[in-house]
């Protein structure tokens, strides 16, 4: 290895070390910097209805933006000072981790492996895998699905675990596996599928669009908890964004998560209880 | 199929806006890459052995990563550094690297291939380097790489398509937002795919006349 070489390499390293160094995070929090900077930054998609896509003028909507609003309407009292940065769903935790991004609110599913990377907020949905038939089908619930046994073909989503999914709530069926959202409603319309079976949110926005066309099954299984994130080692901002979201489920801002869940799930969420603060029970 | 035409017509505008993104995301980034690449390729060719290893590991750093891996690093590595780009600025960056090296390659290619009897004759009549570059050594290089200058304007086009994957409203994210509120899968995804392929294809036309007025050997 000539000197030069060595030198050059020197410098790389030595540079690499100074990037390392400069400091990641602003001194004064972020719940300071966005207050200061007047608008809050929020990742999150734009392809998945009811949670967050773009309507036919192309505005951004959905129950992650309504999420979003609140929390915007909780630091400005102005639910508009936001700014939309678009991002895939593989872009959730590096763009909190690397900073791009003050919060994400795009269906994060809660789970303890995230939770090493970023912090998550209280939940503010609880996700879950719904069966929808279309109506005056051959089957009228899901009593009358899992009794016919393998008699019904259900259709879902291709992925890995769809058919263990299907599995768990109805061990006898045929499960038919389709490439997208379209195809599987497709099969349930033609009748090659008895119900199709994918998200609880996903089915009741389609039901609320299609309204009268199709049933629930009545029953959902598959919890998961869907929160916003934030960045590790910052609790004021993590507490603030708490607050906020706790309140639109208990408390002053209840009226704003009611109307956003109205409108985009086509069911009212149960109101909070007056008296003993009902999440302490 | 009527349903799919008006969901087109509702969509036209976001479609529109997501397809012009991506012609300009491709055209500055052509723009940009040329500038970089005629100074990679010059330097590639006539730098010192010392000079021309940087550049000859920039060359082969952008044209042995996956592009989709150079514009994941464009995105988040800037913001690291403490710079904030925005996702349309990260994914032109990536793709003017992109394109830099390879039309640095590409010139590099053409400029050896030019018969060393050219530099000679130039340097005899008294031609300073830049004389040489200008009226000699690039109006013949520049033909010839011509083709390949296009081919990469073509790649640039259909590697914009990879910037959906950080958030630019490109003409492939736009499809997909109107995927996910129509459920329009297959119809959209194929509307899309002609798109494109009209304007490469368009692109190659414009390329092949440009070519036949300057006279390149193809």
């Amino acid at each position: 290895m000539s000197k030069t070489t060595i030198r050059i390499a020197a410098g790389i390293g030595l540079f690499a070390l100074a990037m390392l160094q400069v400091p990641s995070a602003s001194a004064q929090g972020k719940l300071q910097e966005v207050l200061s900077r007047g608008k809050l930054v929020v990742g999150t998609g734009s392809t998945n209805p009811p949670w967050h896509f773009r309507d036919e003028k192309g505005a951004l909507v959905g129950f992650d933006i309504e999420v979003s609003k609140i929390i915007a309407q909780g630091l400005f009292g102005d639910p508009t000072k936001i700014e939309f940065v678009n991002q895939a769903s593989d872009a959730r935790i590096p763009n909190i981790v690397t900073g791009k991004v003050d919060i994400a609110c795009q269906f994060v599913t809660v789970t303890a492996a995230r939770a090493q990377q970023v912090a998550f907020t209280v939940p503010y949905y609880r996700e879950g895998v719904s069966l929808m038939m279309v109506k005056g089908g051959r089957y009228a619930d899901y009593a009358a699905l899992k009794a016919a046994g393998n008699k019904v073909t259900i259709s879902v989503l291709q992925n890995v675990f769809a058919e263990q999914m299907v599995r768990d709530a109805l061990p006898e069926a045929k499960v038919d596996q389709f490439e997208s959202v379209d195809l599987m409603y497709q099969a349930l319309n033609s009748g090659r599928a008895d119900a199709a079976a994918t998200d609880s949110s996903s089915l009741r926005y389609y039901m609320k669009q299609n309204a009268g066309r199709y049933v629930d099954s009545g029953f959902s299984w598959n919890p998961q908890t869907y929160s916003c994130i934030v960045k590790q080692g910052d609790p004021d901002w993590l507490n603030f964004v708490n607050v906020a979201l706790r309140e639109s489920m208990t408390g002053t801002t209840f009226p704003l998560y009611k109307a956003a869940f109205e409108l985009w799930f086509g069911e009212t969420p149960p109101e909070p209880k007056i008296g003993f603060p009902y999440e302490f029970r | 199929m009527q349903v799919f035409l008006d969901q087109v017509w509702t969509a036209r505008w976001p479609l529109w806006d997501g397809f012009l993104l991506t012609i300009e995301i491709a055209a500055a980034a052509i723009a940009c890459g040329t500038v970089l690449g005629c100074i990679v390729g010059i330097q590639l060719v006539f730098a010192p052995t010392l000079v021309r290893f940087p550049f000859r590991v920039y060359v082969d750093v952008m044209r042995g990563t996956p592009l989709l891996v150079l514009i994941l690093a464009a995105f988040y590595i800037p913001s690291v550094a403490g710079l904030n780009l925005s996702a349309t600025q990260a994914g032109i960056l990536a793709l003017t690297l992109f394109a830099g090296a390879h039309i640095g390659e590409l010139l590099r290619g053409s400029l050896q291939a030019i018969p060393p009897g050219q530099a000679e004759a130039a340097r005899s009549i008294g031609l300073t380097f830049p004389q040489m570059l200008a009226y000699v050594l690039l109006p013949q290089a520049l033909r010839s790489a011509l083709p390949p200058w296009i081919n990469t304007g073509v790649e640039l086009i259909k590697g914009s398509s990879l910037l959906s994957m950080i958030g630019v409203g490109e003409l492939l994210l736009k499809t997909q937002e109107v995927i996910g509120r129509t459920f329009m899968t297959i119809e959209f995804y194929v509307f899309a795919g002609c798109l494109y392929l009209i304007t490469n294809i368009l692109l190659d036309q414009v390329g092949k006349t440009v070519e036949r007025y300057a006279g390149g050997r193809s």
